[in-house]
């Protein structure tokens, strides 16, 4: 968080700079298996983001080492793509690459079956083609519609989302300019149907009110792309009435 | 849940959605129990079948089980063993005492070697998930001629269909021999004709296994082979 | 991990070789159904998406300032490269960019270059002090069967719909940047003995050494290389050298259809 300094992040009448209330998100579109070589996939279309999601496996794990015996693992490796910042990313992975990709593979291993597949994995691959901040949050959902899309069993989906603080005001879903200059951001992983969180992460400052009603619109904002979520997945097998 | 009971819905579910609750009800595939709800864990279609109700996944992996009957490819072999591609997580294991033929210890790679491919059926999958193969039974060998066409493990019944009704119809019209291993990979050989009318009707399998227009699709494509026999 | 090729397969392509038909149904030299979009990526300043059967191809420009080279104070540069990332097939595996990968961006890389398409000199924005480098990335999402050609388009149609950003760099206003010709790629593999148009991934399974050819507005080759193990002989070339001819001037059309709309 850099702090909002003479940024002004909120019109004179209390809406965004892009026109949004503070408890509303970006549109989101879903499409689910896009990528034909996958064994599932999905692509997020979160405002200016664009996140693509492919999943191989249960397959044997390679090296032995990473190998549990009583359950699968998640191999998560989440990418950006050369030209989806406004200045090229070097291609390979770095230490922000390398923490997402942990911290997600550990949440959907709370979600994925993984008792099922014992010295398995379960390979997801998270590539980032456009990013406008929130590319984790839109790889998490991403990432969970592709397991179902590979048939992988789970116990729910996992719905990125985050909230975070602009000039002392809690919004939901940081754009560019608010992540950039705001106070705060406060990315979630929720499971929809259950309530409870897989995913969180945190910077910047936060009072416990603030992060109360933070908190309160990623629900709201989880249960709202979670509906597209499921309406991706079903747009692909459901047949149309005809 | 109201109309569960009549077997024919077709309800589409996605993970975590509640499919119904406990009260009653057995958990069947596809689902499990979660604070007395029954919960999906797939994405597919539920089915209630004699008060247990399962989730019919639209997609999903090939799980080996004892007994299958499946078409394997030779990934490496070793002095006295071979193992195989199966489609499925893990490589299956052939030992040389369940080959059909004598084998000499050092002398696998003269019976089946990397590349081939073999009808062999699922001995044992231990917890671990080690499967064994066997290839001694009737009609299992190495397969040195025709075509293996992958199909999705899902769309197996519907490519059978009742009865094997669907699998005879496509023998028939065809004039070829068809094995379906149940890991998705199908062996098709027979005339020349034959073999390319059942990967075209396996295609219309793979975009229509899933939908109501998959009988009406394959009895056009029946129709296409007569026309093609006629002239 | 080397893909394992089942020697049915390699019977069955041959056997289809001699009825000459293909496996998905296609005559020798027909392509695959394919789409094309540009501007399709926020942050890019040229973008494209290639489908090509079951190949999806992502392609992205980037710019940036530097110092020229000594020897060439008044030229920029260009650079195209390509990833083969664990997402694109369950065959490739993470790491370091593979020799595959390398060998991928630098065919499309030299086929783009060598057509002169871009004018270097035209990249100069002050001699000896600044210009411009040129980047293109390509990103295969999905590998089908023949990601060159998928790759070759992306990459050229990013390049065409590429606008310098010269007002984030504070030298002047954005333009579009020139691009004098449009060189396409058509690849051929030996399948069953005998050389066939953009290979499916069964295919190229089952198939042996591959041919890239890559043309431009005039007819001129510019870029040829040969991958795998295998030979050929020069009438065989003569006779995909003529199908590459039709191919390229085909996709060429597309393209300039594309972006006139």
């Amino acid at each position: 968080m850099g702090g909002y300094g003479d940024v002004q992040l909120l019109r004179e009448d209390g809406l965004r700079l892009d026109g949004r209330k503070v408890d509303e998100m970006r549109p989101v579109s879903i499409q689910a298996g896009i990528l034909p070589a996958a064994d599932g996939s999905a692509m997020v279309t979160h405002g200016l983001n664009v996140a693509v999601a492919a999943v191989y496996g249960p397959m044997e794990a390679h090296p032995r080492k990473i190998q549990r015996q009583d359950r699968a693992v998640i191999d998560v490796r989440y990418n950006m793509a050369p030209f989806s910042t406004s200045d090229r990313i070097r291609p390979g992975f770095n230490r922000r690459s390398r923490e997402i990709s942990k911290v997600t593979a550990e949440s959907l291993e709370s979600v994925v079956l993984v008792e099922r597949y014992p010295r398995a994995k379960i390979r997801v691959e998270i590539e980032i083609l456009a990013a406008e901040a929130g590319t984790r949050c839109a790889g998490i959902t991403a990432a969970s519609v592709a397991l179902a899309d590979a048939g992988i069993p789970m116990r729910d989906m996992i719905v990125g989302v985050a909230s975070g603080k602009i000039e002392g005001t809690v919004v939901l879903d940081l754009d560019k300019a608010e992540d950039n200059y705001g106070q705060a951001d406060l990315p979630v992983g929720i499971l929809p149907n259950t309530g409870e969180i897989a995913f969180l992460q945190m910077d910047g400052d936060l009072s416990p009110e603030e992060y109360d009603l933070a908190m309160e619109y990623n629900f709201k904002a989880a249960g709202e792309i979670h509906e597209i979520m499921v309406d991706a997945l079903k747009a692909r097998y459901e047949e149309s009435e005809n | 849940m109201s109309q569960g009971l009549s077997g024919a819905e077709q309800r589409l579910v996605t993970p975590g959605m509640t499919i119904g609750s406990l009260t009653g009800m057995r958990v069947g595939s596809g689902a499990i129990v979660h604070n007395d709800e029954i919960i999906a864990t797939k994405l597919g279609w539920v089915r209630e079948n004699n008060g247990t109700i399962s989730v019919d996944p639209i997609n999903s992996p090939y799980i080996p089980r004892s007994g299958d009957l499946i078409i394997g490819n030779v990934a490496e072999v070793r002095n006295n063993l071979w193992f195989m591609d199966i489609n499925g997580s893990f490589q299956g294991l052939l030992p040389m005492s369940l080959a059909p033929w004598k084998v000499e210890y050092g002398q696998a790679r003269q019976h089946m070697n990397v590349g081939d491919s073999s009808l062999a059926r699922v001995q044992e999958v231990d917890e671990c998930h080690n499967v064994v193969l066997t290839m001694k039974g009737v009609g299992l060998r190495r397969l040195s001629q025709g075509a293996v066409i992958d199909v999705p493990v899902n769309h197996l019944d519907r490519i059978r269909g009742e009865g094997n009704a669907n699998l005879d119809r496509m023998k028939e019209t065809s004039d070829c021999r068809i094995i379906v291993g149940e890991n998705g990979r199908v062996w098709v050989d027979g005339h020349e004709n034959g073999i390319d009318w059942v990967r075209e009707a396996l295609d219309i399998a793979k975009q229509h296994g899933h939908k109501s227009s998959f009988d009406s699709a394959m009895k056009k494509h029946e129709k296409k082979f007569n026309k093609k026999g006629d002239a | 991990m080397p893909q394992l090729v089942p020697n049915l397969l390699r019977q069955e392509v041959a056997r289809l070789a001699e009825q000459d038909a293909r496996i998905d149904g296609r005559e020798r030299f027909e392509g695959r159904d394919f789409t094309l979009e540009t501007d399709c990526l926020y942050n890019a300043e040229g973008s494209a998406k290639v489908t090509m059967g079951k190949t999806v191809v992502y392609a992205g420009v980037k710019f940036e300032i530097r110092t020229p080279w000594p020897d060439r104070p008044a030229e920029g540069s260009l650079m195209c490269g390509a990833e083969l990332r664990p997402v694109a097939h369950r065959k490739y595996e993470p790491g370091p960019p593979s020799p595959q990968s390398i060998e991928l961006g630098r065919v499309v890389d030299r086929g783009i270059r060598e057509s002169g398409c871009i004018d270097m000199n035209s990249l100069c924005i002050i001699p000896g002090e600044k210009v411009w480098g040129v980047m293109i990335d390509i990103h295969v999402l999905s590998d089908g069967g023949n990601i060159f050609d998928a790759c070759g388009l992306a990459a050229i149609a990013a390049l065409r719909t590429a606008v310098v950003p010269a007002e984030r760099f504070d030298v002047g206003e954005d333009y579009t940047l020139p691009v004098n010709g449009t060189p396409i790629m058509a690849s051929f593999t030996r399948v069953g003995g005998r050389y066939i148009y953009d290979p499916c991934e069964e295919e190229e399974l089952g198939g042996d050494e591959r041919i890239h050819i890559t043309i431009g507005d005039e007819g001129h080759l510019h870029s040829l290389q040969k991958g795998l193990r295998g030979v050929f002989t020069p009438a065989e070339f003569a006779e995909i050298f003529k199908v590459a001819q039709n191919k390229c001037a085909e996709l060429r059309k597309v393209v300039a259809e594309k972006e006139a709309n």
